[in-house]
């Protein structure tokens, strides 16, 4: 990249699965108090402007981003909202500093999904409004027809599949920031509730309240801040169709265009040998394994025996999610993959507690928009 | 300095319901127009051609999503398909169990590219497999409405 950049702040507040004590604006100043805390900066005096990521209807407020500035400190500066993945506003960040115009900037993401009563219409509400709302289903029902179609073009077992949710679910155990940690196998997750057949009920994530504030500084002003930056290496960023009617629905080709980019900007040539670990989009078991097919870090099809064979546990081969990803610490709506960038930042540092990954120097963040997009977002960092 | 106070009894915690107002218009467009017309009217489907990419864009479009070039080429296209994916759903939209698993699948439309995703009936959802063929079948022509619901649903030829 043409100008250094690092991630020397970060905060958050939750994860929890509801927070009726604090309000949104709460949520995003605990976390932001934090991250400029840690990050040594006043906002009123050190930051040059603001990027935020939300949805109108997540937040139930028309014109949402005009609601932001005032609980980050952003008053009278340039801020900015991005309807995107927490990862779209990272890039976004990360390009308003290598214009040279911006030293510091910040970006936030959060989710107050335990306010939203009714998740699944504002998801349906996603879909095409005359070719595909009308049927009125359950949105999962294209996480169910792509997990089917990717299981029959990779050769994908149930059961692998089944051990993502389980890993996951374990290593959130070890993750006090995550609401999801439970002791269970894939036999488990096999039997609980279908609902999109594949798909059952323990390999979709549950929804957790938090926010995330991450602080980018360019390189210079990063070393003067802080003794242990956390350097952006690359971005990448891709949608597929938006159309139910064209999609491959077997592979994630988003992930496969956004993996190009990341890898072309970071000047990667190998990605599974020159990238220690990742925190990859989970929002569904399958999701992992089709991601991470997609973005080159095994071959096509591997990736289920892989995990199966327990090579993306924490302590193996190529750690994925040892955070516990969305499904051990909660869908964050658009902050989920800021959830992901979180952690990659905190195994890089090495505070990832006892969870840490030994020879973490690389890593790899990858965010989907989840059901019905086709849009997905990736960083890499080192240390 | 973070947060000071905090409520420590859920009764205290307030917080009001409402809701969003959006009641709207979608238009169906050009080619939304001619698609939902053709079932409505003669029960079939149409498509249009892409010849550069030679795509065959079903529903269809008045551009190519992969040349972007602009389409006027209109075809007939067979109500025949088969079942590229399914899924069985058991949740309604509030999250409860369906009385009966609801089955739905990508139909891959013979001689298109694309295909639609829709209901599928008459049949025993174990029995659906992926690759068996299917057809539409519509809705009696006095009940169709110019609406991706005068395809009733698919069922197995
Ligand atoms: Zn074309």
């Amino acid at each position: 990249m043409i100008r250094e950049v690092a991630i020397v702040g970060v905060g958050w507040s939750g994860f929890r699965p509801i927070t009726p004590d604090l309000s949104y604006k709460e949520l995003m100043y605990e976390a932001a108090v934090q991250a400029y805390e840690e990050a040594g900066i006043d906002p009123r005096r050190d930051v040059d402007s603001f990027v935020t990521v939300a949805e109108d209807y997540n937040e139930g407020t028309s014109i949402f981003d005009e609601y932001v500035p005032d609980q980050l400190g952003a008053l009278h500066r340039p801020v900015q909202t991005i309807s995107g993945e927490g990862i779209h506003g990272l890039a976004a960040a990360v390009m308003q500093i290598l214009t040279g115009q911006f030293d510091v900037v910040v970006v936030e993401g959060h989710s107050k999904a335990s306010n939203i009563l009714t998740l699944p219409y504002i998801l349906a509400f996603a879909f095409d409004p005359v070719f595909n709302r009308p049927l009125a289903v359950h949105p999962y029902y294209v996480a169910g027809m792509e997990m089917l179609r990717y299981q029959v073009e990779s050769g994908t077992s149930h059961y692998e599949c089944a051990c993502v949710a389980a890993k996951n679910r374990n290593n959130a155990l070890l993750n006090p920031l995550a609401g999801y940690g439970a002791a269970i196998s894939a036999a488990d997750v096999m039997a609980s509730e279908p609902v999109a057949e594949p798909l059952t009920r323990l390999e979709c994530a549950g929804h957790s309240d938090g926010c995330i504030t991450l602080v980018l500084a360019a390189g210079e002003t990063a070393r003067a801040l802080t003794d242990t930056p956390v350097w952006v290496r690359g971005i990448g960023w891709a949608n597929d169709t938006p159309w139910l009617e064209s999609r491959p629905w077997g592979e994630a080709r988003y992930a496969q265009a956004a993996a190009e980019m990341v890898y072309r900007t970071a000047g990667i040539k190998s990605p599974r040998a020159e990238i220690d670990f990742a925190e990859i989009d989970d929002t569904f078991a399958y999701k992992e394994l089709q991601h991470l097919e997609a973005l080159n870090l095994c071959p096509p099809g591997a990736a289920g025996e892989w995990t199966a064979a327990g090579g993306t546990e924490i302590g193996g081969e190529f750690p994925v999610n040892p955070s516990g990803g969305a499904l051990g610490q909660g869908h964050l709506l658009d902050a989920t993959g800021l959830a992901r960038v979180l952690e990659v930042v905190l195994q890089l540092r090495g505070q990832a507690g006892q969870r840490q990954i030994e020879t973490a120097e690389v890593g790899l963040a990858f965010g989907w928009r989840g059901v019905p997009t086709t849009g997905g977002a990736a960083v890499i960092l080192s240390n | 300095m973070s947060l000071l106070h905090r409520i420590e009894h859920p009764r205290d915690a307030l917080a009001w319901e409402g809701d969003m107002p959006t009641l709207g218009r979608y238009t169906a467009g050009i080619a939304g127009e001619k698609f939902f017309r053709a079932i409505q009217e003669h029960g079939q489907f149409l498509g249009t051609v892409c010849p550069i990419c030679e795509i065959v864009y079903v529903p269809p479009r008045l551009y190519c999503e992969q040349c972007f070039e602009h389409l006027d080429e209109w075809i007939e296209i067979s109500p025949i398909g088969w079942v590229h994916t399914f899924t069985l759903v058991h949740l309604d939209l509030d999250g409860n169990p369906l009385p009966e698993p609801l089955p739905l699948a990508f139909i891959q439309l013979d001689g298109a590219d694309g295909g639609l995703v829709h209901f599928l009936d008459e049949i025993d959802p174990e029995q659906i497999f992926v690759g068996m063929p299917v057809e539409a079948v519509f809705k009696d022509p006095a009940e169709r409405k110019g609406s991706i619901l005068d395809i009733a649903y698919f069922r197995p030829v």
